[in-house]
């Protein structure tokens, strides 16, 4: 380092230590980012609980029934549970198992998405529509607001802090007369700015990584396999996106006009990448692509038979199902025994059936809206950044899609779990016990990609504002 | 008077001089255009699918045949949450509310799908509307316009020439506040006009109750609002040494009201006043309905004690000899228990969404943002109250059908013959199709009492500010 930079270095620190507003926002700053780590950890952990809620009442119901097939039965109600536990005639509707999306371990610093969908679902071999669509309480008012977390805090604050420190770096000293004296240094103005420029980014970007690291060590493990990635993509972005605005800053700065101008341009900036830009986004692809819940709605409607009592309509649509399933269509034979227990499997499942392609037209149309909106990230970096760190945490769109998709799945294998059993009248025994199905969600290969694209794109308009900053700066002495 | 009006011309002949200016009010009237003509479209759309799914449903509630009552019950019916035509000036919460419901026997079923569940992260930055143009971006515009107000006046040296010739800081400052207002006036007058034409004729099968009113209440919500703005901009560069000190100011202001404020608000209140998942609520009311509220009475007790009663008012041995059908009867009983047990728990609920919002619309005192947001939503039918007085009304009506279907049954059928009963398309159309109307403006407002306080306090403080400090000002300083 040449003794100018150091110079110019040293100087600037003196400056930053002296102006108590400027270290006052720092430590502002700081403290909400706590406050965001604080908050998200709480929301996360809620669901936690909630979680661990749920999994204990399924462990306690399974429990019941395995016991049953072991005790004495006494009383009428143990008999009732021994029913339910091996007769596939109770059981396909009565076994419920849950199927939870458990949150990342650094949901909390990017809650995303995850307060909006439900992350748990209790299924049974009953109709997957009519257990499909129920929401998970919660406050609208509170949705709207918005959660502030750490990505908040990093994706609208620090741009605000990068702004208040870097708007007067130029235009101060115009308008403070210390310009001509800078000026007449030998140092080029270019080269001033440029150090100058670098001490905040080391400042605040530090401050950034600082807050990150906090959040993630306290959030879990970093070394962990499944976490080192997310953890390391995470701080990349958060240089990545600072540098952005540090580069847009220095573009403004380049222009040479007074303070006023430079503030009001880069809060323009802000307004327009933060707000204006996602909120117009956001109405044209409402308007674009309007999509109607109310065809999905009439899929949760429960009916039934017509008339139980009514043998040939019963066995009609035993029939029908079995025509749909292959490995059951010999089972026709048995079909005198437990005859309604069938015809309601049947006839929920042919619903299902039925209306699947309603429900992955919906779901098409939602991940149709999600391509068309991620074609235009690239007008906003802060929107980018946004969607890049719920991509890391897993708490985007498209983690809830595949969702989704694994409930389907997972509704399928317990279906097909007992209706074996039902249809070919074979009783559940304790050894089945340890093979049920059980709930899994594939990784989503295109994940990574996402990220580093989105990251990319945030890099590229870091080098692209600050290139133009870097040109424009050039012109020598024009006062 | 006559200077006055001088500085109002002057100001305005500035105002229009400075380019970032003109350009950012051009911004925010095309912003404003694009807001107002997605949300009429949106509406349009909506409002299409939605009377023609709820048309559909009813059809298929007139036409399901014959069947026994209970049955039908639990066939059940759709509603869904109808667009309001204030929406498309304010989309208030429509996002993330619930916005279809199934309505059958037994069971209190949530609102399914809400709209924000359709898009990526990125729907959190918020939609355009012409709401948040107003609430958000006009602000901006004002303290760009203002910010300098005084403070060019007292770096260039105009201020002593003005004073010198006799100009008070009364006629200034208010010469400056009512510059600013008609600017505004005329960049914003269009879309009030347009707003107020689409709302009344746009109108078709409305749910909104008193539009007219409501259009006016908005005015002056917004105009309160913006009127504060202007003369908070114009007094913090009277105050102001420098303009640069009084654009931070007026910036970090701006970002503490709109921005930060709002979130820790709703975050804290979440934070304070946690809700129950709904594994948990909906277990609560399972356990409470099979035991009993007090925990000792289970449904089979309950039996019982119905089946005595009856039997003793009638003065018969069984219920076989009742003159009505008993099922009918003890349906209808279960039903009644199943929705005092539900009205319990959903009053515990309600009343944890009650101190989370009130704890908002305390905050709303400290913040006009808060307060104008609140009466917007509220004023256009898409705010909480609303939607909970709209989820009522759905409950009050699945109750009328389900008792209708019940006694149906325990007058026109035989005990045991549960199959061999049925009703037609006559007892169908009895119950009356779902149409809905909006709480009116006194009910509403009366939710909003703290927020029209705070509204009405801050510009009150502000004249009276402005006045005060006009005096306190002496022209050596300036």
């Amino acid at each position: 380092m040449d003794s100018t930079i150091k110079t110019l270095v040293r100087y600037e620190w003196k400056a930053f230590v002296r102006n108590k507003f400027q270290l006052i926002m720092l430590v502002v700053t700081f403290l909400f980012g706590l406050y965001a780590i604080y908050y998200g950890q709480s929301e996360i952990n809620a669901q936690r609980n909630t979680i661990n809620a749920v999994t204990a009442i399924e462990h306690e119901e399974f429990s019941t029934y395995k016991a049953s097939f072991t005790e004495e039965m006494e009383t009428i109600e143990q008999e009732q549970t021994h029913d339910i536990a091996s007769r596939p005639a109770y059981a396909w509707f009565r076994h419920g198992y849950h199927a939870i999306l458990p949150p990342h371990d650094f949901a909390p610093l990017a809650i995303g998405q995850r307060d909006l969908f439900r992350y748990y679902y209790r299924l049974t071999g009953m109709s997957l529509h009519y257990q499909l669509f129920e929401n998970e309480l919660a406050n609208p008012v509170n949705l709207m607001a918005g959660n502030f977390d750490l990505s908040f805090v990093l994706i609208y604050l620090f741009p605000l802090v990068i702004i208040a420190f870097c708007y007067g770096l130029y235009s101060s000293d115009k308008e403070g007369g210390t310009l001509a004296l800078l000026l007449i240094q030998s140092v080029s103005m270019r080269k001033i700015t440029l150090v100058r420029l670098t001490f905040y980014f080391v400042l605040i970007t530090g401050l950034a990584l600082l807050l990150s690291l906090v959040g993630i060590l306290s959030s879990g493990s970093f070394v962990a396999d499944e976490n080192l990635m997310p953890g390391l993509a995470w701080l990349v972005g958060v240089v990545v996106y600072c540098a952005f605005w540090f580069g847009l800053l220095y573009f403004v700065i380049s222009f040479r006009k007074s303070s006023s101008f430079n503030a009001i341009s880069a809060a323009g900036c802000w307004l327009f990448l933060l707000i204006v830009i996602p909120s117009m986004l956001n109405v044209i692809v409402t308007t674009m692509y309007p999509l109607n819940s109310a065809t999905l709605a009439g899929l949760t409607r429960r009916t039934g038979l017509e008339n139980e009592n009514d043998e040939k309509e019963v066995k009609k649509v035993i029939r029908e199902f079995l025509a749909h399933k292959p490995e059951l269509a010999a089972s026709d034979s048995l079909i005198e025994n437990n005859m309604l227990a069938k015809a309601y499997a049947a006839f929920t499942s042919l619903k299902d059936i039925n209306n699947q392609h309603e429900v992955d037209h919906y779901n098409a149309q939602v991940a149709k809206r999600n391509t068309w909106t991620s074609r235009f990230h690239w007008l906003s970096p802060s929107v980018n950044m946004q969607d890049v760190f719920t991509h890391i945490v897993e708490t985007d769109l498209t983690t809830f899609l595949h969702y989704q998709d694994a409930l389907v799945r997972f509704h399928g294998n317990i279906s097909e779990f007992y209706f074996n059993r039902l249809f070919w009248d074979k009783p559940l025994v304790r050894a089945d016990y340890e093979n049920l199905p059980s709930f899994s969600m594939k990784q989503q290969s295109d994940r990574w990609e996402t990220v580093w694209l989105g990251l990319g794109k945030v890099l590229l308009a870091a080098v692209l504002v600050f290139t133009l900053g870097f040109i424009k700066m050039k012109g020598g002495i024009k006062q | 008077m006559q200077l006055l009006f001088l500085i109002i011309k002057k100001e305005i002949l500035i105002a229009l001089r400075e380019r970032l200016v003109l350009a950012l009010g051009s911004i925010i009237v095309i912003l404003l255009g694009v807001a107002l003509y997605a949300g009429y479209l949106t509406y349009q759309q909506q409002e299409a699918i939605i009377s023609q799914t709820q048309n559909e449903k009813r059809q298929e509630w007139l036409g399901q045949g014959d069947k026994h009552p209970h049955i039908a019950a639990h066939y059940g019916t759709f509603v869904f949450k109808p667009k309001t035509v204030l929406s498309l000036f304010d989309f208030g919460l429509d996002a993330y509310t619930g916005t279809s419901v199934y309505l059958e026997a037994h069971y209190q079923h949530e609102f399914m799908f809400r709209p924000a569940q359709d898009h990526s992260s990125m729907i959190r930055f918020g939609e355009l509307s012409a709401a948040l143009v107003l609430q958000v971006l006009v602000p901006l515009l004002i303290i760009f316009l203002s910010f300098a107000s005084y403070t060019h006046e007292r770096e260039r040296g105009t201020l002593k020439l003005l004073l010198s010739q006799g100009v008070s800081f009364q006629t200034l400052t208010w010469g400056k506040i009512l510059a600013y207002s008609i600017i505004l006036i005329v960049i914003l007058s269009p879309f009030m006009i347009g707003i107020a034409i689409l709302s009344f004729t746009g109108v078709q099968h409305e749910a909104l109750q008193q539009v007219e009113a409501r259009v006016i209440l908005l005015y002056g919500v917004y105009g309160l609002y913006l009127f504060f703005f202007i003369s908070f901009s114009v007094w913090i560069s009277l105050r102001s040494s420098t303009g640069r000190n009084a654009l931070l100011t007026l910036l970090s202001c701006w970002i503490l009201l709109v921005i930060l404020m709002p979130k820790t608000v709703a975050n804290f209140s979440e934070s304070i006043y946690t809700l129950p998942s709904m594994r948990e609520f909906k277990a609560a009311i399972d356990k409470d309905k099979a035991n009993g509220l007090d925990g000792k009475t289970p449904r089979s007790v309950r039996m019982v004690n119905l089946t005595n009663e009856y039997l003793e008012k009638y003065q018969v041995d069984s219920v076989e000899q009742l003159p009505f059908n008993f099922e009918g009867v003890s349906m209808q009983a279960g039903e009644e228990y199943g929705n005092m047990v539900y009205d319990h728990h959903l009053e515990k609920l309600q009343n944890i969404f009650h101190k989370q919002n009130r704890l908002s619309s305390i905050a709303s005192l400290f913040n006009p943002f808060l307060a104008v947001q609140h009466l917007s939503m509220g004023l256009s039918g898409t705010d909480i109250h609303t939607f909970i007085h709209f989820e009522d009304e759905v409950e009050a009506y699945r109750r009328a059908l389900v008792r209708k279907m019940n006694n149906d049954m325990a007058e026109n059928s035989k005990y045991g013959e549960f199959f061999g009963y049925k009703a037609g398309e006559d007892l169908w159309k009895q119950i009356d199709d779902f149409s809905y109307q909006t709480p009116t403006v006194k009910e509403l407002l009366s939710h909003y009492k703290l927020e029209l306080i705070s509204i009405g306090l801050w510009t009150a403080m502000m004249v009276l500010l402005i006045h005060y400090t006009n005096r306190k000002m002496r022209p050596l300083h300036g």
